[in-house]
């Protein structure tokens, strides 16, 4: 079973009802018009009143209010505004599903606010490892004819290359790697001018609410919780699937059949595990499921399925992440790798539980992005939420009925 | 006072401790990078000797100049000190010790102003000082009087003081391909396919 | 006001001067690299802000909160 989609831009994307509505449609800039007209220009007033009015929150994993970051670029000089396609999660191709479907959304979104900002540049960070859903976002660009310029840049496509400060690295030509911020890059980003960055979903909706305003976004969702959020499911042998759904609607709604029963991954790489029980009961929201220990963040659902391993797709996820590492913090790149080791020592019984702790212990929160954080996050998920398979390794069996673990191990 | 050998002798010598601190400034620098676990002198210490022994040097540069120019039997004028062409007396080799003693003032004051400035741009103007060391050394060897022939006082600390930095160097070059080994390109993520 | 001693991790090269001159906040781990344990109080700021100047790659912050 492979995690990573073999084809990234074959995506199955389904039909939504705001953000994916009228997909079939193509798309390209006119039929785009047809649906939504022209966007009208929005003061900036006006446009942090409508983000205030539905709580928008970034889609790129950490679900920041999108107000605090316009008020913030909106307090300095010469902002500018970047539109981030490269998606932080290698398991998430909802980004790739806007720049393949409805490109002219998020650039409608980036476009209104760079005026409202009176920056003269939207920069559009295209995926490097992802050349379609790139051509695709190109070819949209061209079809424009906006009052801001639209500069393109494309990633390195390493897992840490959508980070933000590593692609305000890649905007100031720099390798697209992340460094230390000491400030955010709202405040001070591209050559210390205020940097609006965001993820090409948030600019979407930024654009929806511009394009069709607060009140019907909010007949979506809830009253806390209003709009709709997309989704990337993936299970093994199946292409990755973006659905959109609304806020409070029930996460198993989008789960395939086949999935039941089984743990599944929320988040992503860099997410949590959790129990078939907890993702059939779950619903769609934000703070509802960081309460249950399975924060959303990029809307991933990796889904392994009833005949893997839960420890064999964690030592596979870890040792990749592992890999993916910039090279550039000595803890990440040094402990990242003896972090996989003592992790594959859990799947083959041999290794200590207490070791796997100590080097989470040293490798979180010491770094210049959250690549070692993440990694983290899903190794403690392990421990915590699926401790049975763990216990059952160490003592030469596996949960999932795989008999020989060191032969199982590769 | 400007007449007699006292000036003359205090040039020459304050030129040979020029040389030997120096050279031991650039040793010091280098071993300050290498990281070596289990070395007797903690890393602060030797990095602060390295910049004491460098600030000494500037000492010694001082009586280094102002007995030049101050003897009145060879023709240097204030400003050749600081200017590296137009001198009359040995116009090449005098040039050379001007030069060195420029390359040692953009040394010493972007290093006292290291906090303020970027540190990359630091190291890269730090990386002058091997250059400042070794035209420091051409200066002496052409205009010295002794190393006017073998069996000059100055030659076994030339050669020694030679041999020592050109180690340094070959160390701190080994130090630099090492590194670059240790950070191969990171993977590219569709480089990973997880095992079916 | 709370101080916090802040490592830039890409430039670090674990020389280890910080923990020579703070070692009541800064360990190191098995790597060289330091690891912070506790804020910088009032008794420990000039050894801090030595331990700052210290830093041959410059990679140690005071950050104050």
């Amino acid at each position: 079973m492979s995690l990573l989609p073999p084809l990234p831009d074959e995506i199955d994307i389904h039909p939504g009802p705001a953000l994916l509505d009228g997909i079939e449609r193509g798309p390209g800039l006119a039929a785009h018009r047809q649906q939504y007209d022209e966007p009208r220009a929005s003061s900036l007033v006006e446009l942090q009143a409508l983000v205030e009015a539905v709580g928008l929150r970034g889609r790129g994993g950490a679900a920041f209010p999108f107000a605090t970051k316009l008020a913030a670029a909106g307090r300095g000089r010469r902002a500018l505004v970047v539109v981030n396609l490269a998606e932080g999660e290698t398991a998430s191709s909802k980004d790739s599903a806007l720049a393949l479907r409805r490109p002219h959304l998020v650039l409608d979104g980036a476009v209104t606010t760079a005026r409202a900002l009176k920056a003269r540049e939207v920069h559009v960070v295209l995926p490097g490892d992802r050349p379609v859903a790139a051509e695709r976002m190109r070819a949209a660009m061209a079809e424009r004819n906006d009052a801001v310029r639209l500069v393109e840049h494309v990633t390195e496509g390493r897992f840490v290359s959508g980070q933000a400060r590593a692609v305000v690295e890649l905007i100031e030509r720099r390798p697209n790697l992340p460094v230390t911020a000491w400030d955010p890059e709202a405040e001070s980003g591209v050559k210390r001018r205020p940097t609006l960055l965001s993820n090409a979903e948030t600019w979407a909706h930024v654009g929806l609410l511009v394009l069709r305003g607060a009140a019907s976004y909010r007949l979506r969702g809830t009253t806390s919780e209003p709009g709709t959020t997309l989704l990337t499911v993936t299970t093994p042998g199946a292409r990755p699937a973006v659905h959109e759904v609304a806020y409070g609607s029930r996460l198993r709604d989008v789960l395939p059949v086949s999935a039941a029963g089984s743990p599944g991954i929320v988040g992503g790489f860099h997410g949590s595990w959790a129990t078939w029980p907890t993702l059939a009961n779950a619903l769609v929201s934000v703070p509802g499921m960081t309460s249950l220990g399975a924060p959303l963040a990029a809307g991933v659902v990796l889904l392994p399925g009833s005949s893997a391993c839960s420890l064999q797709v964690t030592t596979d996820i870890v040792e990749h992440l592992a890999g993916q590492s910039a090279r550039r913090c000595g803890p990440c790149f040094n402990g990242l790798p003896a972090l996989a080791e003592a992790v594959r020592g859990l799947l083959e019984g041999t290794g200590s539980q207490q070791r796997v702790e100590e080097l989470c212990g040293l490798v979180a929160r010491r770094g210049a992005c959250a690549h070692p954080d993440g990694t983290v996050r899903l190794v403690r998920s392990l421990l915590l939420v699926l401790t049975d398979e763990v216990v059952a390794h160490r003592h030469g069996s596996c949960t999932v009925g795989v008999s020989d673990l060191a032969g199982a191990a590769r | 006072m400007t007449d007699g050998p006292l000036l003359w002798y205090l040039n020459r010598g304050s030129g040979l401790v020029i040389m030997v601190l120096l050279t031991v400034s650039v040793v010091l620098g280098v071993l300050s990078v290498g990281r070596r676990p289990g070395r007797r002198l903690p890393a602060f210490v030797t990095q602060d000797l390295h910049r004491n022994i460098a600030l000494l040097s500037v000492v010694a540069l001082l009586v280094h100049v102002v007995t030049a120019v101050a003897d009145s039997f060879v023709d240097i004028r204030w400003w050749q000190a600081v200017v590296p062409i137009g001198a009359t007396y040995e116009p090449l080799w005098l040039g050379l010790g001007t030069l060195a003693l420029d390359l040692l003032a953009v040394v010493v004051v972007t290093s006292l102003l290291r906090t303020h400035l970027h540190h990359g741009l630091w190291s890269r103007v730090h990386l002058l000082s091997w250059v400042c060391w070794a035209v420091g050394v051409a200066h002496g060897i052409g205009i010295g009087t002794d190393l006017e022939d073998l069996s000059g006082l100055a030659v076994t600390p030339t050669v020694l003081c030679v041999g020592a930095v050109l180690t340094a160097a070959a160390y701190r070059l080994g130090l630099v391909a090492k590194r670059r080994r240790r950070r191969a390109r990171p993977a590219r993520r569709t480089d990973v396919v997880v095992a079916p | 006001m709370s101080r916090e001693l802040r490592v830039d991790w890409p430039e670090c090269r674990a020389r280890g001067l910080c923990h020579e001159l703070l070692p009541e906040i800064v360990q190191l781990d098995p790597w060289g690299y330091p690891l912070v344990t506790g804020e910088v109080t009032e008794d420990l700021l000039a050894d801090a802000r030595a331990a700052v100047r210290a830093c041959p790659r410059l990679a140690l912050r005071i950050v104050g909160s």
